[in-house]
């Protein structure tokens, strides 16, 4: 008897153990990597909060867990994880470079079974900047246009009119002049080690008709091209001539927003989502920020958009899943609360008109500048490389020696047009 | 104990069942700590080099040969990066040594708060290279630093100095946050080889009329001249291989000023994408720090005549 009841207990005990687990699998909720470069950010944390809890709440069986990471190391991170099959499910990540790696799902499949109202909510252009190879390989969430901002008390000191804000370079230049005094800027010239710094520099070449590259991004054209070059110098000279901040080759979006914040500088080119870390950083400025195109040469002379999309990572093992949040958080009230909390522009053009990005003003400035931009990052799969390395190499360099500026671009050009065509 | 090491081993006979026995049983003890090498170091090392002979492209590779070879070596970059290592390491080490000396020579000759110092000194090193590195990024930053605050304050400096703006100045800056760090290293070292020097030299130098100088260069130095080609060779492998705190502080900026050949790696292999030509250059920088690693194992041999002496 006792031998039987020990033999029944060892049969129980080894059935638990093999169903044990499978039914504590059942319990466990998916659990879903969410990585951007944003969730660091201070603004946007309310907001992706509430994202989550209410994701999560809609949707018992999933959890999703956000991977902050600092923007610097954003995408290394990100290449590392994917090297190693292990990256988060969903990430916003330079699209091309990424999809031409083989690091990202295409979306096609769960876009086209979607019904057309969800479809239609962006338009083509839109959706082609998250194409590579026409597939499509994210969903376009929020974007930033770049326009200049400044500060209103620093510009009424110098007896400007905030109203009258500069239209070409050298009227920027005239301004720039009056808003520089001791221990005090203009400007920022941006040459930190990021990709930022190219995307201003872009502004200012397309500002000035120039292009970067050729049409079909198989040739830079940065030095090739007189109006890019005539551009890049004069943008460049701010910091020769002392009107533009200390230490141009360490200065970044972080120590651009600083120096604005802190009443350092009086003006910079930069996106929506800069006015908040401002105000963040110093409440003061809080009505004290007004926002004007950026001086162009030419007229319709475009600036730039980013477009940041949701992705999925190949290595995910839930996309169905996954899928369901990057909806959940491109609809409308995420979209809102995104531009009226952290100043990130909706994209979906069903949101241009709503009353609730009508009633800010400021959003609705940036919008307007943003109906005349180009989306960035710019379709080649070295983007990220040569965005983040090359150029603002070349960018630091000319800071360095300005009279070696022609030499350096013209190199520029070689070494770019070299890797374009080495894809 | 340096002589112990010196002593002839006597002849262990290896024939015989009984000593074959034994011979497998030790390598049977000897096998889990192969198989955990292999794992953490030859496999990573064989896979290195397998991916330095391909073109990787994302997920998916093509095999090259010897061609990211030829491109690395061929790149200005490389041998850029590799002089920027020269000039980092060598400054770095010798400031080590020559100032991890002279603070252990004064240690040791303290006799009241000996303990609390040597801790003190020590601080720079028990802080994680990262950490260190972001403390030293805002205390180095022109406009809010306090650095600059300091030096203007004392009317050393008019203006904002940009120290990590400039590669002159950025790379002085990083190899000084290096030897802040790597000092307390050396002068371990160093204060253990002092305790090791029997007082009688000193005595006997002292009778002869030496010096402090004399003293130093006749006893102290020849002493320690050993255990400091030793520490300089061991603080030489660190140091060459080392990537934190440049990675931190500039990303081996600017304008490539302070890029040496770890940070060339790493933004080769994570922000450029090319993992072949960055195993190529690891590759490269593993011959390099192999060489002094050879040289230091031929120091170190127990049947160095030095050794005994």
């Amino acid at each position: 008897m006792h031998r039987r009841s020990l033999i029944l207990s060892l049969i129980a005990a080894a059935l638990a153990g093999a169903t044990g687990p499978a039914a504590h699998a059942q319990k466990q909720p998916i659990v879903l990597q969410w990585q951007t470069a944003n969730l660091t950010e201070s603004q946007y944390e309310p907001v992706w909060k509430r994202t989550i809890a209410e994701f999560e709440a809609a949707n018992p069986g999933v959890r999703i867990e956000p991977v902050l990471v600092a923007r610097k190391d954003h995408w290394t991170k990100f290449v590392a994880a994917a090297q190693a099959r292990k990256a988060p499910c969903i990430v916003s990540v330079d699209l091309a470079t990424a999809a031409y790696n083989g690091y990202l799902l295409p979306l096609d499949k769960f876009f086209n079974a979607e019904p057309i109202e969800f479809r239609r909510a962006w338009n083509e252009g839109i959706l082609s900047a998250a194409k590579w190879d026409k597939k499509l390989y994210g969903l376009p969430i929020w974007g930033g246009t770049y326009a200049e901002i400044y500060n209103r008390d620093l510009v009424v000191k110098a007896g400007l009119d905030p109203e009258k804000p500069p239209r070409t370079f050298d009227e920027y230049k005239a301004w720039a002049k009056k808003l520089t005094g001791k221990d005090q800027w203009a400007t920022a010239v941006l040459g930190g080690k990021t990709d930022t710094t190219t995307r201003v520099l872009l502004t200012w070449i397309w500002g000035n008709g120039g292009e970067a590259f050729n049409a079909d991004m198989t040739e830079a054209t940065f030095a090739k091209n007189p109006k890019s070059l005539q551009a890049i110098k004069y943008y460049l000279a701010f910091a020769k001539e002392g009107l533009a901040a200390p230490s141009p080759t360490t200065t970044n979006y972080l120590e651009q927003t600083n120096l604005f914040a802190q009443g350092k500088i009086a003006t910079m080119r930069n996106a929506y989502w800069a006015v908040p870390k401002v105000v963040g950083d110093n409440p003061a400025m809080k009505g004290n920020i007004f926002v004007a195109p950026n001086p162009v040469n030419v007229p319709n002379a475009p600036t730039l958009s980013t477009m940041t999309a949701s992705s999925i990572s190949h290595s995910c093992a839930h996309p169905e899943a996954a899928w369901k949040f990057i909806k959940f958080d491109a609809d409308r009230k995420w979209a809102i609360e995104r531009a009226k909390v952290a100043n990130w522009m909706p994209l979906r053009n069903d949101l241009a008109n709503d009353p609730d990005v009508k009633a800010d003003p400021m959003l609705a400035q940036f919008i307007k500048i943003g109906t005349n931009a180009r989306s960035y990052p710019l379709p080649s799969p070295v983007w990220a490389d040569i965005a983040a390395n090359d150029i603002v190499d070349a960018v630091q360099k000319a800071l360095l020696a300005p009279e070696k500026t022609d030499d350096i671009f013209r190199e520029l050009d070689v070494r770019l047009t070299k890797k374009l065509r080495d894809i | 104990m340096v002589d112990a090491i010196a002593l002839p081993v006597p002849r262990v006979a290896r024939t015989g069942p009984l000593n074959r026995r034994r011979r497998h049983a030790g390598l049977l003890f000897v096998a889990p700590v192969f198989v955990f090498l292999c794992v953490v170091i030859v496999f990573p090392l064989g896979h290195a080099f397998w991916t330095s002979l391909h073109r990787v492209r994302g997920l998916s590779s093509t095999f090259v040969g010897f061609d990211n070879y030829a491109r690395v070596l061929g790149d200005e970059a490389f041998w850029h990066s590799l002089g920027t290592s020269v000039v980092f390491t060598s400054s770095c080490v010798a400031l080590h040594m020559v100032l991890g000396l002279g603070l252990a020579l004064i240690l040791h000759q303290l006799t009241f708060a000996r303990t609390a110092l040597r801790i003190l000194f020590l601080t720079p090193w028990m802080v994680a290279p990262a950490v260190g590195a972001t403390i030293w990024l805002w205390l180095l930053e022109p406009q809010f630093g306090v650095v600059n605050y300091l030096l203007r304050a004392a009317g050393a400096i008019d203006g904002p100095v940009a120290w990590l703006g400039e590669p002159g100045t950025a790379l002085a800056s990083v190899i000084a946050v290096d030897v802040w760090r790597g000092i307390p290293f050396v002068m371990l070292l160093m204060l253990a080889g002092l305790k090791t020097i029997p007082a009688e030299q000193y005595e006997a130098a002292a009778m002869d009329g030496a010096n402090a100088w004399q003293r130093f260069r006749f006893v102290t130095w020849p002493n320690l001249r050993y255990l400091v080609v030793v520490a300089s060779t061991l603080d030489i492998i660190n140091t060459i291989r080392h990537y934190d705190i440049i990675g931190v502080m500039t990303q081996g900026g600017p304008a490539g000023g302070t890029e040496v050949l770890p940070v060339l790696l790493y933004n080769t292999a994570f922000r450029a994408n090319r993992f072949g030509d960055a195993a190529a250059i690891g590759v490269a920088l593993l011959v390099l720090v192999l060489a002094f690693a050879i040289l230091y194992v031929r120091l170190t041999r127990p049947d160095r005549p030095e050794t005994a002496a």
